[in-house]
């Protein structure tokens, strides 16, 4: 290939003119109707005038609590996907047979891959108050009514930690693997016992998985549209819902850009923020902890 | 790091005792099954219940697919009449004909271009690449819904204001909505399959005398290939999946099977949706199937496999 007089980047052109084309200039045009406003009752959006004031507008006391909402589903969702699927994954990669690893992550990927709006709608029955789980807990003594969760926050928190529990589970396993046994029995063979083994050479090792999975669950988390409008009502309220209704049902492309670039911000500012936190809690650990694996890069 | 070691599956033993098992071949069941404590039980017990959470909806949806009901949340009576709506309502059909359609031609587009990128950027690093990277993770992290709201106005201007009639066909609107995310997956996917194997062989064609398009045709695609057929099968199902920006870009006419799904939600569910998506489901798993055994054969681990499937 040395003597192609081609720049070096000219194959990935067609993709960069491809994305630029139909992401970036769409995108750089919601942020640019963001600073305008909506003029009358027919008009979408006007730029003549530029301001602020729709993103004062979005932050506003009844759109700000949604804001809040959303923030709340999304750590919540996030640290319980973390809390279920870190056992699992930890028993996938150390626990698990190993010639049943590959069945395992089959059985992973057979939910991700479901149509998400289809698996939400499972959910949806599950949880309904005529459903059959409903009777079954009526039936059962747990509860005397019938079930009322389907259209608030719980239901939406059930959805979104179901519909993202995989993107967590798998990252997380890839890490726990990478260890490899090898370096678990050097710690046992050195005196520590399990837990031991399990906190100062296994999870240091596997944090960057960790970051990963986190990542990966959370920053579609946020940004989530179907789950809400399936499973949460009123009480389940989510950013995404408030953009899509302000494009589709009020007309006002200028409030929706502004709650979309305060939504991607949110997205941004957090989600660094956590991760801040997360290397700030590892500090005290990690001069006591260097195990580096030499080869993994 | 011993990847390469071979794999061991002892359960974590108690210390002392590790070091007689250690000196033991590897595989030495006997000794795992007699030392099971709680907290290995308490594992297993929490990861089968998991996988039940994990499978619950599915199993649901598979049920009440033979609900012979009016409304798919009501059980009525057990039958296949929900499976006859696929070839006698019209409209299902044609839904699920669009779906099918958008995801093959979205899938040849992002696996195209996808390919060409990943290669530049396994082959030809650079300054330019950190932009390119930094574009395609933009893309990946930029929440459905922002894409779906953006990119319908700016179909609109292109196709009326602008004067491209193409973009106002529904076929082409869903291409474009369904390519992005997957142009991005794939790329990552052939980056990290040509990265992981050396340019020698490259190389060596150029040394050769071979003229360098002759090199990418005979050496570097076929290299490639794995990478690219898997990409191009999990385009195919990203695109088959997609919903949001689906149902913004959509034009009556073309309604791909979800945006179907997502309009019935607000008039009552009927139980051919359930059927519906049950077909759809097993279709998706056998591309998906397919992807493993392309990647299995490429040599790939069960963990390398895992990578790819949760896109790179």
């Amino acid at each position: 290939m040395r003597s192609l007089r081609l720049p070096g980047f000219a194959l990935a052109i067609p993709a960069w003119a491809w994305l630029v084309t139909f992401f970036v200039v769409p995108v750089g045009a919601v942020l640019y109707f963001s600073f305008g406003y909506k003029p009358g009752i027919f008009g979408t959006h006007a730029t003549d005038v530029l301001s602020f004031d729709r993103y004062a507008e979005a932050l506003s006391p009844t759109f700000f609590e949604v804001f809040m909402n959303t923030l709340w589903v999304g750590i919540a969702g996030t640290l319980l996907c973390l809390a279920i699927g870190l056992p699992v994954a930890y028993w996938m990669a150390v626990k698990a047979p190993a010639n049943r690893r590959g069945l395992l992550i089959a059985l992973v990927m057979v939910p991700y891959w479901t149509n998400f709006l289809v698996r939400t709608i499972g959910w949806q029955i599950i949880l309904a108050p005529e459903g059959w789980m409903s009777q079954l807990l009526q039936t059962v003594g747990i509860t005397d009514g019938p079930l009322e969760i389907l259209y608030t926050r719980a239901a939406v928190l059930i959805g979104v930690v179901y519909n993202y529990l995989p993107l967590m589970i798998l990252p997380l396993f890839v890490a726990f693997d990478r260890v490899g046994p090898a370096l678990r029995e050097a710690s046992k063979d050195l005196g520590a016992n399990r837990v031991g083994t399990f906190l100062r050479v296994t999870f240091p090792l596997a944090r960057p998985g960790i970051i990963v999975g986190l990542l990966l669950v959370y920053i579609p988390l946020m940004g989530d549209y179907i789950t809400a409008t399936v499973l949460g009502g009123a009480q389940g309220n989510m950013v995404g819902q408030l953009v899509a209704s302000q494009f589709q049902a009020a007309q006002n492309w200028a409030l929706g850009s502004a709650m979309a670039v305060l939504l991607i911000l949110v997205i941004m500012v957090s989600a660094a923020a956590i991760g801040l936190l997360l290397w700030l809690v590892s500090l005290p650990f990690r001069a006591r902890n260097r195990v580096v694996l030499e080869a993994s890069a | 790091m011993t990847t390469t070691a071979p794999e061991t599956t002892m359960t974590d033993a108690a210390p002392g005792a590790a070091e007689a098992s250690a000196a033991r071949t590897p595989d030495a069941p006997v000794a795992r099954r007699a030392r099971r404590s709680p907290v290995d039980t308490g594992l297993t017990v929490w990861s089968v219940l998991v996988f039940l959470f994990l499978f619950a909806p599915i199993i649901v949806i598979l049920v009440y697919s033979f609900n012979n009901g009016r409304l798919l949340i009501a059980w009525n009576e057990f039958g296949f009449e929900p499976y006859r709506a696929l070839w006698e309502k019209p409209a299902v059909r044609d839904a699920v004909a669009v779906s099918l359609r958008t995801g093959a031609i979205a899938a040849v587009l992002a696996t195209l271009l996808g390919t060409l990128a990943g290669i530049a950027l396994a082959r030809k690093p650079g300054k330019w690449a950190l932009w390119f990277i930094g574009l395609l993770l933009l893309v990946s992290v930029t929440p459905e819904i922002v894409d779906a709201v953006a990119l319908l106005p700016w179909l609109v201007f292109l196709g009326q204001d602008a004067g491209l009639s193409i973009f106002n066909d529904g076929t082409v609107r869903l291409v474009v909505g369904h390519s992005l995310f997957s142009t991005a997956v794939v790329t990552y996917i052939v980056r990290a399959r040509l990265v992981g194997l050396d340019a020698q062989l490259e190389e060596a064609s150029a040394d050769l005398y071979a003229r360098p398009f002759t090199t990418f045709r005979r050496v570097t695609l076929p290299l490639a290939m794995p990478a690219v057929l898997a990409g191009l099968l999990l385009s195919f199902t990203l695109s088959l999946d997609n919903t949001v920006v689906a149902a913004f870009v959509q034009v009556s006419g073309s309604t791909p099977w979800p945006v179907y799904v997502l309009s019935a939600l607000r008039g009552g569910l009927r139980p051919e949706i359930a059927a519906v998506s049950t077909v759809m489901l097993l279709l998706t798993l056998a591309a998906l199937a397919l992807v493993a055994v392309v990647l299995k054969r490429a040599g790939d681990s069960a963990t390398q496999i895992a990578r790819t499937m949760s896109g790179g």
